[in-house]
């Protein structure tokens, strides 16, 4: 259990910092950046229970907001896709998932077919973009402009955290 | 009494997700309205430190562009320069009424829809919360955090603000707003439509707040969208036809307003060196308008 929080403390530093230096700054079309820092949480493992996977991912927010200064927005979203990952979970890959964590996130990936990769994936990436960008804007006057923004986003985190979860899962424990 | 602790221990992460989300969402509502809470003072501290180190590696392949933009500036600088030696009796009422001092940006992020950018300048150096910044090239947003070393300047690239701004030929007044995707255009809204405005016309700050100096240089026209042309066009033949009451359709007319895109001067995405503007006057102005 001990190499498991190793584990996850490694992966909480590389990402909020790849996040918070690089990944802030990358600037498609001067608005759109990337969210990598969704990998720590699709990736966290299973066998962690979910209270703390909730406060970890409440304190991943909340360094990410250090870098963005935005104060408790990305803390609100982390932590509620934290708590949402459990139901996705089990929505997607049915009777596959086990909540007790026996199965790895590489055996979610690896054995399961292209649409359940595709919908774990972009329904939590979906779900905290329209978290992150409501709470931004924090009135329904901008409902357009955060659709707009969600489905824009979504496409290049789409691409960057596929890429980022099939290079991590080959040497997962 | 059982019966409840049991569902609270049965539902014990809900429990556990709704009291950090409330502690999440407390933040957020202070930080909006303030950002004055301990917290962010001390973590803007943590975070700019590693930005700022990194920013030396970034600065470095941007020092061509920055040759280049520095020297155009000397130019207009030079030039204004000569233009002030000409005049030999200077008008010292206009000039004094504003410094200017300059900063570095450490962080600058487009990627939201309340962008901020982060300077190197603080309370240390004089720096108060409400002030003016510009660039060599345009108006850039205006001081609304700040600590010992850094302050947060909140960006014209912000739906929350509105800067008064003015149409230079014909000195009509209005409000400057962002759409909150393009970077490069701003919406000026509140011009009356009897404003003969044309495409190409010069944008400049109205000088009504006294953050910024008048005449400050923000882009130019690059769209003209009437509101409802349509709508108005149709109601005002109607009106003439059955009335002939010509207050009725004057006041019809009047509800229109044009919206003009304007294109920035500045390039949002890569400014390097700022131009803080302290305004003397500002505490007497505010005390007059109470």
């Amino acid at each position: 259990m001990a190499s498991v929080y190793l584990l996850i403390l490694k992966r909480f530093i590389f990402f909020a910092l790849l996040q918070g230096l690089i990944f802030n700054n990358f600037d498609f079309y001067d608005i759109y950046d990337p969210y990598i820092c969704l990998v720590f949480i699709i990736t966290f493992p299973i066998k962690v229970d979910k209270i703390t996977f909730m406060i970890i991912s409440f304190v991943f927010g909340f360094v990410l907001d250090m870098y963005s200064n935005s104060l408790g927005i990305n803390a609100a979203a982390c932590l509620s896709i934290a708590f949402l990952r459990s139901y996705i979970l089990s929505f997607v890959f049915g009777s596959f998932y086990d909540p007790h964590g026996i199965k790895l996130i590489k055996n979610y990936v690896l054995e399961s077919t292209f649409s359940q990769k595709f919908l774990y994936i972009s329904s939590i990436i979906i779900i905290h973009h329209l978290f992150i960008f409501s709470l931004e804007t924090f009135s329904f006057k901008f409902i357009s402009l955060i659709v707009y923004k969600t489905l824009i986003t979504y496409l290049i985190s789409l691409i960057f955290c596929a890429t980022f979860i099939y290079i991590m899962i080959e040497n997962e424990k | 009494m059982q019966q409840i602790i049991d569902f609270i221990i049965r539902k014990k992460d809900v429990v556990v997700y709704l009291i950090l989300l409330s502690f999440s969402f407390a933040l957020i509502l202070n930080s909006n309205y303030f950002q004055k809470s301990k917290v962010l003072l001390f973590s803007n501290n943590i975070s700019n430190y590693t930005t700022k180190n990194l920013n030396y590696f970034n600065e470095y392949f941007k020092l061509k562009e920055l040759n280049y933009k520095l020297s155009e500036e000397n130019l207009v600088l030079k030039n204004q320069l000569e233009k002030i030696n000409e005049i030999s009796n200077l008008d010292s009422l206009t000039n004094e009424n504003f410094l200017y001092k300059n900063a570095k940006v450490i962080s600058n992020n487009l990627s939201s829809f309340k962008n901020r950018i982060i300077v190197n300048k603080g309370i240390r150096d004089g720096i108060k919360n409400e002030m003016g910044v510009v660039s060599s090239d345009g108006i850039v947003g205006i001081i609304d955090n700040t600590t010992k070393r850094y302050s947060s300047i909140m960006s014209i690239l912000n739906i929350e603000m509105k800067i008064n701004a003015k149409v230079k030929r014909t000195e009509h007044f209005g409000t400057l707003e962002w759409n909150g995707f393009d970077t490069r255009h701003l919406t000026l809204n509140d011009i009356s439509e009897t404003a003969k405005i044309k495409v190409g016309d010069s944008i400049i700050t109205g000088g009504m707040s006294l953050i910024f100096p008048e005449g400050i240089n923000i882009g130019i026209v690059s769209k003209i969208i009437n509101q409802n042309e349509t709508h108005s066009n149709t109601k005002g033949s109607a009106f003439t036809v059955n009335i002939r009451d010509d207050s009725i359709i004057d006041l019809d007319i009047r509800e229109n307003y044009l919206n003009i895109e304007v294109k920035l001067h500045n390039d949002m995405s890569n400014l390097n060196n700022v131009y803080i503007i302290e305004s003397f006057n500002k505490k007497e102005f505010q005390k007059l308008k109470k």
